[in-house]
């Protein structure tokens, strides 16, 4: 597999990638059909993951499902559920012993259910390799020990009304200095930026985590150490304060993850971050609103560029009966043939893991989605520069670092809400 | 609403209509709301532009989605079935507890009926996990009988708790001139307290429904697949997909979901409302 992943490398023409999954198809059928059922007809094999609001993609499961079924003997059932109810069923499943075989983990759920996961670092050593982004493989990893095999990410970035920069002579912004112009500029022609604050899981530490690391802040050192009160949060925090009331929806901070998709589709601002949802339901329901929208990433900083995105990451349960075939179920999915479809069924929504999927063909099937194609090599996960572990995850949960920026856009003192925030945090992580 | 002698119009508007006007308009907007939302068309739903109340051209097509695409139907007799057997479950064991606590005198019976309310406060959110196993020990998981096992958890210390205020409010002398007449325990019970403590069963009955019908997270837990859910969770799994809310289909699965208690409510209120007050009047 690793081979494959190395042979598909950039630069890669139709011809190539017809071939190449061919091939990929015929080794699929050598590994599942040229020989016997690796398994007795008994055996059943129950697959848990989050229903996408793509239906071709949750289709394309169902057909992996059904040829691995018939492939490799095992019945398999697949159940799509909202993620958002993900969490509730994998902690009673884990607590219990009984439930799925596999489940669709996202982020750093593996941090979070460690101890009901087995040891994937051999599927992971044969599936992922070494090219897989780092912060993916932090999402699984847990005290050295690979807990799930990240397969795909959801990324995001900011969806603009390209028409309406035309109209006003702007360009899509490379830096936060740039997006802040654009932002006043928008702002002045009743189309402002919208961007959530508030309790949120997905918009809201999209937003604030990245505008955060971008100056430089960072929640933690390398060996853990809250460092989140420093010079650098200062100035991303005054930033925050600035870009908000020159460019900002003030609404925003009342805001969940569904606030910006209907504001934008109701065409009350003018540009916004967020995963690819906004354009597929524009292309869907409103094709005349999807010709004028395009994407840009995040915006640069003294820092860097980056982006919250978390993996989609496939575990075997610890208290599963059927590990060896849930580990070749794994393994069809992540089959560059099967995960190819996945990706082009999806549009360009999802993005693999490795470098290579960057020069997959989907990303030439439609221009406004093609920044999402580097979308992934920008990620970073929260915790920087620690781990992606537990105590990260509960400062995510407990919104620290968005409400630090709901504060400063609120006039609090930036210098006040830094030492706020390292109080908060020193009570996650230790002091 | 007959004036009363030296009542004024003025009176009866500012005591009477305008309350109840704002007492109804409180009581139906959701449902105005839900139903104005499931017949409007998208380009009306993502328009903040119009008013939200008005739809210039209905349609029928999120009500389509909903029936023609997701399993409401089925969802809607599994939850009917659950609903209805988890409360005669529940109402058959809390008439009983009930009984037994507010008439029979037996050592430790208060710190029984304290024990039953207490246990009532254990939100569901603390006991799903362990009831997980227990129904996984019972091969019921993905079906509904996990459901109809698990609620009674909650619903008949709910009942009980509350027919055992309503049992108390029963004369005793009623039930002894039964005994004197020859009548057993048993007979007393079923033949002059429960007749008169129908509204009271009742009103704990629609409760027990409603909150049957409503409940969300053990029916998340305890059913996997898609032909066996309930409709508060089949309609949330199926319409809701990531940041992406199908709002016109949900608001047809919330309101075509809301109209069996509605109806049950309406056909039982004048029980309920004297289950809510108090049982026999002197």
């Amino acid at each position: 597999m690793q081979k494959k992943i190395t042979q598909r490398g950039s630069g890669v023409t139709r011809r190539d990638f017809i071939a190449t999954t061919s091939a990929a198809g015929v080794a699929a059928t050598a590994f599942l059909g040229g020989k016997a059922p690796a398994f007795a007809s008994n055996h059943k094999l129950h697959y848990l993951q989050w229903s996408s609001f793509i239906p071709d993609a949750d289709a394309e499961i169902r057909r992996q499902v059904e040829e691995f079924s018939k492939a490799a003997g095992v019945e398999v059932t697949v159940e799509m559920i909202n993620q958002n109810d993900m969490t509730p069923r994998i902690t009673a499943a884990i607590e219990s012993g009984e439930g799925a075989d596999v489940m669709l983990l996202i982020n750093n759920q593996p941090h979070l259910f460690a101890n009901g996961l087995v040891d994937h670092g051999a599927l992971m050593s044969e599936l992922a390799g070494g090219d897989i982004y780092d912060w993916a493989n932090g999402a699984v990893t847990v005290d050295g020990v690979a807990r799930a095999v990240p397969l795909f990410n959801i990324g995001n970035a900011i969806v603009y009304r390209k028409d309406v920069f035309d109209e006003l002579g702007l360009s899509a912004p490379n830096t936060w200095d740039e997006y802040l112009e654009v932002g006043r500029a928008l702002k002045n022609n009743n189309l402002p930026v919208g961007q959530t604050l508030g309790h949120t899981f997905g918009d809201a530490p999209s937003f604030a985590y990245p505008l955060l690391w971008s100056f430089g802040g960072m929640e933690v050192d390398a060996s853990g150490k809250v460092v989140v009160n420093s010079a650098e949060t200062h100035q991303a925090l005054a930033f925050a304060k600035e870009f908000w009331e020159a460019a900002c929806d003030p609404g925003g901070l009342a805001w969940d993850d569904t606030s910006n998709n209907r504001a934008f589709l109701g065409q009350t601002i003018g540009a916004t971050l967020n995963g690819a949802s906004i354009y597929f339901v524009a292309r869907r329901k409103f094709p005349d609103l999807a010709d004028k929208l395009a994407h840009v990433n995040n915006p640069e900083g003294p820092g860097g560029r980056y982006h919250v995105i978390g993996p989609r990451s496939p575990a075997i349960m610890k208290y599963s009966e059927e590990q060896d075939a849930a580990a070749d179920f794994i393994r069809f999915m992540f089959q560059d043939d099967n995960f190819s479809q996945f990706i082009t069924v999806n549009s360009g929504y999802v993005q693999g893991l490795t470098p290579k999927w960057e020069n997959h063909p989907v990303w030439d099937s439609d221009p406004a989605l093609k920044i999402f194609s580097t979308n992934a090599k920008y990620g970073r996960s929260y915790g920087h520069a620690g781990p992606w572990n537990r105590a990260s995850g509960e400062v995510a949960e407990k919104y620290i670092v968005v409400d630090m920026f709901a504060r400063a856009v609120q006039g609090e003192d930036p210098k006040e809400i830094a030492a706020w925030g390292q109080k908060e945090m020193e009570n996650v992580y230790g002091a | 609403m007959n004036a009363m002698v030296g009542e004024t119009y003025v009176r009866r508007l500012v005591i009477f209509y305008i309350p109840l006007f704002m007492f109804v308009f409180v009581m139906l907007f959701p449902f105005a709301w839900m139903l104005i939302t499931s017949i409007k068309p998208d380009a009306e739903l993502y328009n903040p532009r119009i008013s939200p109340f008005i739809v210039r051209e209905p349609t029928l097509e999120h009500w389509e989605s909903l029936f023609g695409t997701t399993l409401f139907i089925r969802w809607a007799i599994n939850t009917l079935w659950v609903a209805i057997a988890s409360t005669a479950v529940s109402l058959f064991a809390g008439v009983l507890a009930g009984y037994a606590l507010s008439r029979l005198v037996f050592r430790g019976s208060t710190l029984f009926g304290i024990m039953i309310f207490v246990t009532y406060l254990v939100p569901p959110t603390l006991l799903f996990i362990p009831l997980t196993g227990v129904v996984t020990w019972m091969g019921l998981q993905d079906t509904t009988w996990s459901l109809i096992f698990t609620y009674p958890t909650f619903l008949v210390p709910f009942c009980t708790w509350l027919l055992m205020g309503y049992f108390q409010t029963i004369p005793k002398e009623l039930e002894e001139c039964a005994r004197i007449d020859g009548a057993t325990r048993l007979q007393a019970m079923s033949r002059i307290v429960i007749p008169l403590a129908v509204p009271g069963i009742l009103s704990a009955g629609i409760f027990a429904f409603t909150l049957s019908w409503n409940e969300f997270l053990y029916a998340l837990v305890f059913i996997h697949s898609p032909e066996n859910k309930t409709i508060p969770v089949g309609v949330t799994s199926e319409l809701i997909k990531g940041d992406v809310f199908f709002w016109g289909a949900l608001m047809a699965g919330a309101l075509f979901g809301s109209v069996p208690v509605a109806v049950v409510y309406s056909f039982f209120v004048e029980h309920y409302v004297s289950g809510m007050t108090g049982a026999v009047k002197g």
